[in-house]
């Protein structure tokens, strides 16, 4: 069954076995119907059993009975929509944040991306095959942020590829900006800059905005930055924050109060806190509170930020938009389904509510007709911990899993 | 009506009594459950008995006994305490800064008010052995005990559980720590053999002077007594303290005492295997990383393996850096080596499950174990490995009255540990959970 390689560790044979054996030779690819028992769109909807059938990447007809000729059968007992991250670092190389500056808008997290990153295989092993790509929050305007698929390019369908560039601007609307600037007395140092702490990061972006507002720059450089943050201003380019405590998410609203923007919150572990400016306000959340929980077990965390393992129970009745990020996505479902979250909005926040957030939901984050053939097949109900991925589909192109 | 009364009577005198006197006098029943007794099977719609702190009787038709406390667990799953086989929690620090203290022991390092035990009780986990950590040659003597109690000497199981040696030097190289550790082994056997011929202890290797402890050839850690301030008071203490390692090293080459032996690599699982045959010691292997390698060697052991706490993670290359997935679990059903789990996340690709027992459990049946494997694996499997088999790790006549109520069936997601019962006495009872119902709760505070 599944095949487990400890000795042999070189990267070409690992691609060898990789490579789906059943598929035709070149660009043109069979049709293959996936048959499974128990079929998750994603968005809601339980086909059991039931049929996709999967044409050159995509999604051609997924139902109860799906009429294909000649398609290569392969039966599967569940099958869920490939995951999708929403707030990663996958494959940044050489440091995430730029941090000799405050005010990086034009950082491109897209043209630093290590294509041969080993990251890529350990998300596609769980089962994640769209990435959103953030900048880390060392500096303000932490950057511009894009979007992967961790596998599924050209022929060989292990190569990651970029999917969407300038999917939006990351700013650091918390602590992290000020983390080592505190560390001053030593001149030499690039830690001698601003902010040094919560009220230098709202003072640099209302700053920043306002500076883009008034358009009134000569300097090339600063305009070509300018640019950037105009356009999130003008909410052409989406804006995400990274926000965790409540003190964070009021002052996300306070810039939303002041500028107009609608920062799409990433973090959001104590959004518990404010369920009544959520409801009034609507704001979209890229969950991560639970990958940071992990360490301890406490109720308090890093910032002091006090935990609750039910957040999203509680966003749920509020009927927020929100999903989950951060590493283990399927273990965080799970996690997050046992603190109280129903089972169906578990799955959606690791599928479709991502893709909605993220804008991409007309490609991927469900099993829809028409949308990549991004599929996870699981040898039982999706939700248990001892449940294992059997293999994973980007583009159509099957990957087993060793 | 009488009964009800006797119960309010009970609860009154509970209250009356406090949280100590309560310990043994219970009568309970568990009553309407499904019953996983890990040992026999299960037992649909039975009923648990327990007096006095044990299990007097398990089955379908019991009669229950008018004085007992009844508990109803219908529709629940009914399970034998868990046992975590090897853990460095529940202590301030475990790791002593000195590399050689076998004289040491956890039970005065143990703090019962420490989140791990709520923890514990709280995810089912009634018997813990808690050992030294890693880090020294030579820790100290581990203890094993229940995880409910108010001070240390309530939840003392067994008191001389097992010393732990770690295989790894904290510092310098393996070659000395080697050498170091056979000389005090040898220093060991040989006392023993001297103890066997009937010859009087000679006053050496009784009490060592202590110019022996100072001609060490490896470099002495920072923390050591010598050179502060009173050479005589010290003096005389390490000669105590060195008689008194002695005599716990003896225990260990006599077979008297296990050993939890701490293997890292590979490597050290080879080393490890020849010291215990060279000094016949009777081995628990507690496993780092990427000591799963001498799986071949692993074999040879009569008893299961404790595994790393991480289960599942990626090794690079050293050369290629090319990754590959190890999935602990699955080598060792493969090479059908019995194992049981620790916790703890190790600091390493943060996992939010791998601080709970059962969810090591889950794992290990993700990759193939069966259930009923992986439900002996957290219960009698580590019971019997750490020699208490007699007293917990499964529903029988007898034993230890420690028993975990589920809400549904074991190892599933929106499973929850209902009650935990250490001693016939309930310890966790999800019902009055405050902490939990905060951190599960809708409102904030």
């Amino acid at each position: 069954m599944r095949r487990f390689k400890t000795s042999v560790s070189s990267l070409l044979l690992l691609l060898c076995c990789f490579l789906p054996s059943g598929l035709a030779n070149g660009n043109e690819q069979s049709d293959l119907l996936i048959k499974a028992e128990h079929i998750l769109t994603g968005d809601g909807e339980i086909i059991e059993p039931g049929s996709i059938l999967v044409r050159n990447g995509k999604i051609e007809a997924i139902g109860k009975e799906v009429l294909a000729d000649g398609a290569k059968v392969i039966e599967a007992k569940w099958v869920m929509p490939g995951l999708i991250n929403a707030a990663s670092d996958l494959g940044l190389a050489g440091g995430t944040s730029e941090v000799s500056a405050e005010v990086m808008p034009d950082f491109d997290t897209s043209s630093i991306v290590d294509w041969g990153s080993f990251a890529f295989r350990h998300s596609l092993e769980e089962g994640v095959t769209t990435a959103h790509v953030v900048p880390g929050t060392q500096s303000v305007f932490a950057g511009v942020s894009c979007i992967v698929k961790t596998a599924g390019h050209g022929e060989q369908s292990l190569a990651p590829y970029l999917m969407k560039k300038d999917v939006g601007l990351t700013i650091a609307l918390c602590t992290d900006p000020t983390g080592r600037n505190q560390a001053r007395g030593r001149p030499d140092t690039v830690f001698m800059r601003q902010p040094t702490n919560r009220m230098g990061v709202v003072w640099i972006l209302r700053s920043s905005f306002q500076k883009a507002k008034e358009s009134k720059t000569t300097d090339e450089l600063d305009e070509s930055k300018l640019a950037i943050v105009r356009k999130a201003l003008d909410q052409s380019l989406p804006l995400f924050s990274v926000s965790r405590t409540e003190v964070d998410l009021q002052s996300c609203f306070t810039l939303q109060n002041e500028f107009g923007v609608q920062p799409i919150i990433i973090g959001g572990d104590e959004a518990y806190r404010i369920i009544d400016s959520i409801l009034e306000r609507k704001p979209k959340i890229i969950f991560t509170g639970l990958s940071s929980t992990a360490r301890n077990s406490g109720l308090r965390g890093e910032e002091g930020t006090a935990k609750r393992w039910n957040v999203l129970g509680q966003l749920e009745k509020t009927e927020a938009t929100y999903c989950i990020a951060g590493e283990q996505l399927l273990d965080q479902a799970r996690f997050a389904y046992r603190f109280g979250l129903s089972r169906e909005a578990a799955l959606k926040s690791i599928t479709s509510a991502p893709a909605s957030i993220l804008k991409i939901d007309s490609e991927v984050g469900s099993l829809r007709q028409g949308k990549h053939a991004d599929i996870v097949a699981m040898d039982s109900d999706p939700m248990e911990f001892s449940s294992a991925i059997q293999w994973t589909m980007v583009d159509g192109k099957l990957i087993s899993n060793p | 009506m009488k009964r009800k009364g006797l119960v309010l009577f009970v609860a009154w005198a509970m209250s009356l009594a406090g949280f100590e006197a309560s310990a043994t006098a219970d009568t309970l029943a568990i009553q309407g459950g499904t019953i996983v007794t890990v040992s026999a099977g299960r037992i649909e719609n039975g009923t648990v008995v327990i007096r006095d702190g044990k299990i007097e009787a398990v089955g379908n038709d019991l009669k229950i006994p008018i004085e007992a406390t009844v508990l109803n667990a219908k529709g629940k799953i009914v399970m034998p305490g868990f046992v975590e086989a090897h853990t460095s929690e529940g202590m301030g620090q475990s790791n002593e800064r000195n590399d050689f203290v076998p004289f040491l022991s956890v039970v005065d390092g143990i703090d019962p008010v420490l989140d791990f035990f709520e923890e514990s009780r709280r995810n089912g986990v009634t018997t813990t052995a808690i050992v030294p950590g890693n880090n020294t040659m030579v820790g100290g003597q581990g203890a094993i005990l229940k995880t409910a109690g108010q001070y240390v000497d309530d939840m003392i199981v067994k008191r001389k559980a097992g010393v732990k040696i770690a295989m790894q030097p904290a510092s310098g190289s393996r070659m000395g720590h080697l050498a170091r550790l056979r000389k005090e082994l040898d220093k060991a056997k040989q006392a023993v053999e001297k103890k066997k011929k009937g010859e009087p202890e000679s006053k050496e290797t009784a009490k060592p002077a202590p110019e022996t402890n100072t001609q060490e050839d490896a470099p002495k850690p920072e923390g050591t007594p010598e050179g502060s301030a009173q050479p005589d008071a010290n003096q005389s203490n390490d000669a105590a303290n060195a008689s008194k390692g002695l005599e716990v090293m003896m225990d260990i080459v006599a077979g008297k005492t296990p050993v939890f032996l701490y293997c890292d690599s590979a490597m050290d699982v080879a080393n490890g295997l020849r010291l215990a045959k060279d000094y016949s010691l009777d081995c628990i292997f507690v496993l780092g990383r990427t000591a799963y390698k001498a799986i071949d060697l692993l074999k040879e052991t009569k008893r299961p393996i404790v595994l790393d706490r991480n289960l599942v993670f990626w090794e690079p290359d050293p050369r290629t850096r090319s990754e590959t997935k190890v999935v602990l679990p699955k080598i060792f059903l493969d090479a059908k080596v019995p194992f049981v789990f620790q916790t703890g996340d190790g600091g390493f690709r943060t996992t939010i499950g791998s601080s709970y027992l059962w969810y090591q459990a889950a794992l290990a049946v993700k990759y193939g174990m069966t259930e009923e494997a992986a439900l002996r694996a957290l219960t009698l499997a580590p019971a019997e490995l750490l020699g208490i088999a007699d007293t917990v790790g499964s529903i029988e006549a007898g034993k230890d009255a420690d028993i975990v109520i589920l809400s549904g069936e074991p190892l599933r997601t929106a499973t929850w540990v209902e009650k935990t019962i250490v001693n016939g006495k309930v310890v966790y009872d999800r019902a009055s959970d405050d902490k939990l119902k905060r951190l599960l709760s809708p409102k904030a505070e």
